[in-house]
């Protein structure tokens, strides 16, 4: 009996193969049990493809938009969305420190300074200037004008976001 | 007036910016999430609460939408997690129809039903009220097959299975629905299927 309906009920959906869908229909006209069952299990079907769906409350959408609204009021949506892109400029920026410290350091050559001031000759400050040299003072302009762009795109963002609310 | 918009391009439109367009993709797809939600909630409240709930989580994840599959799938794998949570946290019953209480609730849903059986006699109220009565997987199955039109791939992907799983599990939960109807309903069953 299940075997029978499991096998009309694949042939209804249309998820069997088409030989054996070749085989139920066979079936279904030559075998008595076979029809009845078949017509039942239709019968069925076609009531449960005319269920009706039940209707949420007339504010649902006006409640999901305002509950929206108030968790993202201050937030545009791209910004927010992806924090892979945020990563992305924090790695970026740790990776790019990184790279101008190891630089700085492997170029850096500790020497005594000539001042006026008289230290021992066991303490040896370093010579602070050797430290700006011109590609570490390009990297440090270039980091702060990627800094600004961002700070003024967020800037513009949270003014459109203003604007729209 | 819902957008002629598809799906796609409302959510193209919601995250560049435009809200509107999410309400627009709520309002399309509202009443079957909330039908779904109700298949494991049982009260309205509940159901309307897990339905908004799911809205504002899919909104949260736009972004992260693959478009692999279709929107509403998408939507319905939340609808299911979502369900699925609450259920555990509000430790619904969800003893099977074979229960031996559930049994005499049917029984006592039946006797009292055959007073007003003329006024109440509706093919979608009857199969609606079985369908309640199932367990909340067999339920969701169902309601996706026949009203969300889900494929037996989609519905696995929504619910985390081998659509050959789902083939048997439609298939038992048809049997058990069947059983409910006929024992609800008993002799009424007849004119029904």
């Amino acid at each position: 009996m299940n075997k029978m309906e499991e096998r009309l009920w694949s042939y209804i959906d249309g998820s069997c193969s088409e030989d054996e869908q070749k085989a139920v229909s066979i079936l279904i006209a030559q075998d008595e049990a076979y029809r009845l069952k078949y017509e039942e299990l239709m019968a069925f079907n076609r009531q449960l493809s005319k269920m009706e769906m039940d209707e949420p409350s007339m504010a649902f959408t006006y409640n999901v938009m305002e509950d929206i609204r108030a968790e993202y009021a201050q937030k545009p949506l791209k910004a927010m969305i992806d924090k892979r892109i945020i990563k992305g400029i924090f790695l970026f920026f740790i990776f790019t420190i990184l790279l101008l410290l190891i630089y700085s350091l492997a170029t850096v050559h500790l020497s005594g300074t000539k001042s006026g001031m008289h230290l021992p000759d066991s303490v040896k400050l370093p010579d602070i200037k050797k430290y700006f040299t011109a590609p570490v003072i390009k990297g440090f302009l270039f980091f702060d004008v990627v800094l600004g762009l961002f700070l003024f795109d967020a800037y513009l963002r949270k003014r459109s976001v203003s604007k729209q609310l | 007036m819902q957008s002629k918009l598809s799906d796609i391009e409302l959510i193209e439109q919601t995250l560049g910016g435009n809200q509107a367009a999410y309400a627009d993709l709520v309002k399309r797809h509202q009443r079957f999430v909330f039908t779904l939600a109700m298949r494991f909630s049982k009260s309205r409240e509940d159901a309307e609460e897990i339905a908004q709930d799911c809205f504002i989580k899919a909104y949260r994840s736009l972004a992260a939408f693959q478009r692999q599959s279709k929107f509403s799938t998408w939507l319905y794998s939340i609808v299911y997690t979502t369900a699925m949570t609450f259920l555990r946290k509000k430790r619904v019953d969800t003893d099977s129809i074979d229960d031996e209480n559930t049994y005499i609730q049917l029984e006592n849903q039946a006797s009292g039903l055959d007073n007003n059986l003329a006024e109440n006699k509706s093919r979608s109220y009857y199969l609606n009220k079985a369908i309640g009565q199932l367990l909340p997987d067999d339920a969701a199955i169902i309601t996706l097959f026949y009203m969300g039109e889900q494929s037996l791939e989609e519905i696995g992907k929504t619910m985390d299975m081998e659509a050959n799983t789902v083939k048997v599990k439609l298939f038992r939960a048809r049997q058990r629905l069947k059983e409910k109807l006929e024992l609800s309903l008993k002799d009424e069953v007849k004119e029904l299927i």
